[in-house]
Order: structure tokens, then C-alpha cells, then sequence
């Protein structure tokens, strides 16, 4: 490819085919930048821990509608959570950006990629939890209250912790999933991590050591949430899942 | 001087259907070069001993905890740094399908590990070989087992590869948002988008549904 | 025979490998026969999509002219802000034409040419905002592309007269910026000079104006291409000064802007400023 200019120091440097590493990596300016990188690691973390409660509520609201007979209800809930499933999340942030400022409603950049992530939350755990909900047979609920608990006893000592066991993991790995997804900031000028490193690339270009800096924080904070995550769920479940 | 803005009109047709075969092309040679590691992938991890495991599970593990638009700009920008620039499909096409070999892998894997010791050892007592085994009983049964999985893995690639635009690739949601910036009319054609996006996928993911549920009962 | 043979053989293997070896970006780009150009196709006039969805712009026209000097083909990418030192490192472009203003910081990871441009930093916004001075920038909110320089500027003032930050947005592209503008997201964008002319010319931007210019900056931008390419950049600057003096620029700047190119940005271009 390229002439190369020869320096001692760099090992992936060759002569004889003409290849190799045309690029010195410069990782003081990315240390001096850490504290905005670490700003923009901590919004991801905000925006997707928000997204992620707003979304189970969500998803509580919509697996009750699913599963009721009232027509409109269950309307509503079918069709949010099959847009939801079955278009990108990069057109769902557009559209939460760009679709909704041409009808005059204008969301930041955060609340835009908030939105979208909800929506999509939302959409993918109201399956898992209707899922859930339907694993656990009826009979278990006749034979508590045969035995004499109460509605809300069967539900908070039968029904919720078999179904919390069943929807654990798959909640986790939707946790992960907007986690990544909240990445696509990046293509509505957010100032999470992938926006952060985005910009300052931009300013200084060095493209390969803020990209690398920024996906071995994104490998360590999913890390983080998974180890965190299985303790957690050994002490609610006690080893057993 | 040239109108900088000039409304949607038919001869964009063309233009938008680049986008959409573009977007399907990207996403079959995913699906299909992410099956077929996915499936060696998982094989090996089935069968192979502890430190294997490990070594190839923390290789798909970074391609998991890892978003796909940083893994995309990191490997165009490094193999063209060392070298060897890629055209934006070959970089998109090699990434996308490392991305869905990962998440393939787990799914063959707990494919391979559905069919029950019991059942190998009593084909292996029949006379068959190993190969045998694995050809005859794992994989059809296999597989069968984890099709509603692959299904979902496939539409979610399709839906990923819309993050290929982030290095030049011209797929569907690059194309129109070039289009978004030449009309300022962004409503109109992200809706299309989105309902070509929506056709495509609802009814294979409704099929995958219809499947998981017969093999439940 | 076959001696003969084989010893040319060997001797071109020898003669082709060597000149591999030293062949540098300028004769990669002679042997090639096509000039992979980028050009940030969403800043109009210097680089756009015209009604055909085929670029068009000032950057394209030099785009084109570099390919006929080097007799080659030329081929353009379209690259947003961030894209551009991505694609040389890559090797997908041979060179950026694409605005780049040629900081001190940017120039240990690129080189860059003599300057080709100087552009203002400008504001752009509704009439009835009624925006006379920069300061009057205070309470509004204001957006902009992207890692571009006049963000950085804006956030620098914006910094120095204590606004803070809560009032900026950032778009990732230039048309995102006025798309937004547009849609009414932000109050104001600041943006070039060049940018916001073209852009006024349309019907769409008609309830909009041109605001107060950042204070005491002139951005002066450079093509670039990788550092270690030192006779492909003296290649590259000898084809910038041929473009004034064989009134190249001037051709292409009557195109975009409906004008002769002003004196005193030829003289600045000659004075490598």
C-alpha cells in the first residue's frame, strides 16, 4: 500500500510486501479526555438503567392488556409491542428524533434515545412476561386458596416468585441488549459514551484509540452488569433457578 | 444555481430499491455465513473439553458485550490501517456475520446439548458411528429443537444491519436518510421505512411463534 | 529459451516488487487509475446530492479536477465529519476534500495541504428571533454539527461567558443540524458562511436569516491525506496552487456562490493563510 516511514519502535512495521501497520498510536490525548469518556459511560449507564425500569412497567401495563379480553386494550398492546419486535432500533430512534420533530414535537437527543429504547423494552418483555405469567398453571392457584391463602398471599408466595425465576434471566439479557443499543446516540448527537467518543475523535482524530477505549468500557460495564446480576440472583433465588 | 432542496418524486424509486436490495443482500450473506460458523462454532463448544470452551467462549463473549456500531467502526478503521482497506460491504458483511455467529453459536450449542445423552448412547449401540450420530440423530433433532431460536437471531439480523450505514455501507435507512436531507420531509419516508422493515419481519417472526407453540404441546 | 525466460521472469519479479516497495500514495493512486476522493456530502454548496441523488458541490469539482491532472478516474465518497480521518487511515480515500479545518491538534494524526478555503462561522436562524449580536445567543438554544470546529467555538464562548451546556444540542451531520433547525428543534445553528447563503437561497429557509458571525475567527481549511505521505501532499498543494493560477477556483466558486471569487480570499489562499 503506502510508503512507509520506517520507525524501530513499531513492530507491525514491514518492508518487504509494502504492508503493515501505517498508524502510531497516540494514547496520551485519550487519558487526558478519560473524566469525558467516564462522563459518557455514566450517562449509558443512566439512560439504560431509566430505560429498562420504564420499560418493565410498561411491559407490566401492556402483558395485563395482552391478557385481558377488552378488545381495545389488547389492540394496543398487540400492535406496540409488533412494532416494536419487527423494526430496527436505529429507526425507532430516528423516528423518536426526526419522525416526531416534523409533527412539531421536540424531544432532546437523551429523551429521543430514552424513548426509543423504552418503546422497545417494553415491547420485547411484555412477551417475556406473558410468557411467564402462563407458564405457571392455574391449578396452583386454585389449590392455594384451597388451601386457604388469599389472593394477594397466593400471588406474593406462589404466583410472583416462580414467574420472577422465569423472567430473571431473559430480563437481564434485555438490560445488556439496551445497554448496546443506547450506542446509537451516536446518530442523534447524544452525549453517552459512543457520542463522547465520536466527538472527541473528531477533535483530535485519533478514530482507533478512542473507538478501542470505548469498547473496552462497554465490555466492562456489560461484564459488570452480568457478575452483578448472577449475585443477585443467587441470593433471591438461593442457588436455584 | 442547483435547488439544494427538491421534493420526493419517482425517480427515487430506483434510488430507494438500491437501498432495499442492498439491505436484503447484506443481511442474507449475515444469516447465512452466521449460520454455518454459528453452527461449527457450536459443535465444537458442545463437544470440546473445558479450556476450549472458555478460550472460544470469551472470543464470542467480546462480540456480544461489545455494540455492533463500535465494532464496525473499529474493524473497518484498523484493517484499513494495517493495510488492507475493505470495501464498506466486505467490512459490514465480515462483522455482521461474526456478530450473529456468536449469538448462532449458543443457540446450536444448546441444540446439540438437547438431544439426551440417552439417545446417543442407544444410537452408538445400534452400530452407528460417531459421525453417524451426529449427522442422523443430533443435528436433525438438534436443530429442529432451537429453529423457533435461529429464527429470532436471523430477524434480529436484519433489523441490525441497518447499523452498516455507520461505515458507508448505502442500505435502506442510508439511502433514506439521504433522501431526509434532500426534502426535509423525514416523516413520510420513515414510515415507508419502517413498513418495509415491518413486512419483512412480522411475518417470519409470527411464524416463529406458530412453530414454538405446536412444539409445545 | 526458457532460461531467458525465467531470468526476466525472476528480474520483473524483482523490478515489480521494488517498485511496490517504494511506490508511494501517488503512484498507488497513477496505477489504480481512479482517486478514491471523500467529500462531506451534506454541506452544500461545497458538497451535496443534487435532484439525481449524484454529488455535486465545489469539493466535488476539485474532486474531479485532482482525478484529470493525475489522468484517473475519479470516484466519490461520501463521508460525514466524523468519517473523514476513518476513511484515510482505512485507506479508503486517497484524500479528503471535505472542509477541514487544519488544527495544530488534528495535524499530529493527519497531514494537511496549504489552506483551499477560508470560511466564517455564522448563525443562522428564524427572523423573528431577531439575533443582532452573538451575545444574544445566551437564552437560546443553539445547535451544531458534530465534532466540527464551530462547535468547538461555540462551546468555547459559550464556556467563557458562563451559558453552560444545557443549551446546545448537537446533530451528527450538517444536515441534521438544519433539518432540525428546520423542524424547529433548536433555536439557532451555527454553521459556515457558505452554508447558510445556499441554504437561505432556498424557499424552504425563506422565515430565516443570517445571524451574527463567531467573533475573531476565520476557518481556514486544508485537504488531508495520511501524514507519512509527504510527495503526495507536495503533489496535492502544487495541484491547490495550479487550481488559483489556471482559475480553476474561481470557475467552480462562480458555479456555487454567483460570483467571482473575492480578493481577498485568493490573496489569503496565496499567502498559505
Amino acid at each position: 500500500m503506502g510508503a512507509l516511514i520506517k520507525h524501530p519502535s513499531d513492530p507491525f512495521l514491514t518492508t518487504e510486501s509494502g504492508q503493515g501497520m501505517d498508524y502510531e498510536f497516540h494514547w496520551n490525548v485519550v487519558f487526558q479526555n478519560m473524566p469525558e469518556l467516564l462522563n459518557g459511560a455514566f450517562v449509558t449507564l443512566h439512560v439504560s438503567v431509566l430505560a429498562m425500569l420504564l420499560g418493565i412497567v410498561i411491559a407490566i401495563l401492556l402483558a395485563i392488556a395482552k391478557m385481558n379480553n377488552s378488545k381495545p386494550y389488547c389492540y394496543i398492546a398487540t400492535t406496540w409491542v409488533e412494532i416494536a419486535r419487527n423494526t430496527p432500533a436505529l429507526f425507532q430512534i430516528y423516528m423518536a428524533y426526526f419522525g416526531l420533530g416534523a409533527l412539531g414535537i421536540h424531544l432532546s437527543p437523551y429523551v429521543a434515545v430514552l424513548s426509543a429504547l423504552v418503546f422497545i423494552n417494553a415491547g420485547y418483555l411484555t412477551e417475556t412476561f406473558r410468557g411467564g405469567f402462563q407458564s405457571i398453571p392455574n391449578t396452583q392457584y386454585s389449590a392455594s386458596k384451597s388451601l386457604g391463602m388469599t389472593s394477594i398471599q397466593v400471588y406474593r408466595y406462589i404466583i410472583l416468585p416462580q414467574m420472577l425465576r422465569r423472567i430473571y434471566h431473559p430480563m437481564t439479557n434485555q438490560f445488556v441488549w439496551s445497554i448496546l443499543m443506547s450506542s446509537l446516540g451516536i446518530l442523534v448527537g447524544m452525549g453517552e459514551l459512543s457520542g463522547t467518543t465520536q466527538r472527541l475523535q473528531s477533535l483530535s482524530f485519533r478514530t482507533l484509540e478512542f473507538f478501542m477505549v470505548a469498547a473496552v468500557m462497554y465490555f466492562i460495564i456489560t461484564k459488570l452488569v452480568l457478575i452483578s446480576s448472577s449475585l443477585l440472583s443467587r441470593k433471591l433465588f438461593k442457588g436455584e433457578i | 444555481m442547483n435547488s439544494l432542496f427538491t421534493p420526493l418524486s419517482w425517480s427515487d424509486t430506483g434510488f430507494i430499491l438500491i437501498g432495499v436490495m442492498n439491505t436484503v443482500t447484506i443481511s442474507i450473506v449475515a444469516i447465512v455465513l452466521g449460520t454455518l460458523l454459528g453452527l461449527a462454532v457450536g459443535f465444537l463448544r458442545a463437544e470440546s473439553s473445558k479450556v476450549v470452551n472458555v478460550l472460544l467462549g470469551s472470543v464470542l463473549d467480546i462480540l456480544r458485550s461489545v455494540p455492533l456500531i463500535i465494532q464496525l467502526i473499529l474493524f473497518s478503521t484498523f484493517v484499513g490501517a494495517m493495510g488492507y482497506p475493505l470495501d464498506p460491504f466486505v467490512a459490514g458483511s465480515i462483522i455482521l456475520s461474526l456478530y450473529t455467529m456468536a449469538f448462532m453459536s449458543e443457540v446450536f450449542r444448546s441444540g446439540f446439548e438437547s438431544v439426551h445423552q440417552s439417545m446417543r448412547t442407544s444410537a452408538r449401540s445400534l452400530g452407528m458411528s460417531y459421525w453417524q450420530t451426529i449427522f442422523y440423530i443430533r443435528l436433525p433433532i438438534g436443530l429442529r429443537a432451537v429453529f423457533p431460536s435461529w429464527l429470532g437471531v436471523a430477524l434480529s439480523v436484519i433489523k441490525d444491519s441497518a447499523l452498516v450505514s455507520v461505515i458507508g455501507y448505502m442500505e435502506l435507512l442510508r439511502t433514506s436518510d439521504q433522501l431526509i436531507s434532500r426534502t426535509q420531509q423525514p416523516l413520510m419516508i420513515l414510515i415507508g421505512v419502517g413498513i418495509f422493515y415491518f413486512i419483512i419481519s412480522y411475518p417470519l417472526s409470527s411464524y416463529g411463534r406458530y412453530v414454538e407453540r405446536k412444539m409445545a404441546i | 529459451m526458457m532460461r531467458k525466460l525465467a531470468t526476466s521472469l525472476v528480474l520483473s519479479c524483482i523490478a515489480f516488487t521494488s517498485v511496490n516497495a517504494t511506490a508511494d500514495q501517488l503512484d498507488t493512486v497513477i496505477q489504480r487509475g481512479t482517486l478514491n476522493c471523500g467529500v462531506v456530502l451534506d454541506f452544500p454548496p461545497m458538497g451535496y446530492f443534487d435532484g439525481n441523488n449524484q454529488p455535486a458541490g465545489f469539493d466535488v469539482g476539485y474532486c474531479n479536477d485532482l482525478a484529470a491532472a493525475l489522468g484517473v478516474e475519479s470516484n466519490i465518497l461520501n463521508l460525514t465529519w466524523g468519517d473523514r480521518i476513518p476513511s484515510l487511515i482505512s485507506g479508503k480515500t486517497d484524500v479528503v476534500i471535505g472542509s477541514t479545518s487544519d488544527t495544530l491538534e488534528r495535524a499530529k494524526s493527519v497531514g494537511f495541504t496549504y489552506p483551499y478555503f477560508v470560511f466564517k462561522f455564522q448563525v443562522i436562524a428564524p427572523k423573528n428571533k431577531n439575533i443582532q449580536s452573538f451575545d444574544d445567543l445566551k437564552n437560546l438554544k443553539v445547535g451544531a454539527a458534530l465534532g466540527t470546529t464551530y462547535e468547538t467555538e461555540y462551546l468555547a464562548y459559550a464556556e467563557k461567558k458562563g451559558w453552560g451546556t444545557d443549551n446546545y444540542t448537537a446533530f451528527k451531520s450538517e444536515n441534521d443540524a438544519y433539518l432540525g433547525l428546520y423542524q424547529g428543534k433548536v433555536d439557532a445553528v451555527i454553521s459556515t458562511n457558505t452554508n447558510i447563503a445556499t441554504k437561505l437561497q432556498s424557499a424552504e429557509f425563506k422565515d430565516f436569516a443570517a445571524g451574527p458571525f463567531v467573533p475573531n475567527y476565520d476557518d481556514v481549511v486544508g485537504l488531508i491525506a495520511k501524514r507519512s505521505e509527504g510527495a503526495w501532499i507536495s503533489y496535492l498543494n502544487l495541484f491547490l496552487v495550479h487550481q488559483i493560477r489556471d482559475g480553476n477556483m474561481n470557475t467552480h466558486y462562480n458555479k456555487h456562490f454567483g460570483s467571482d471569487a473575492p480578493a481577498d480570499l485568493i490573496q489569503s489562499l496565496r499567502d498559505n493563510k
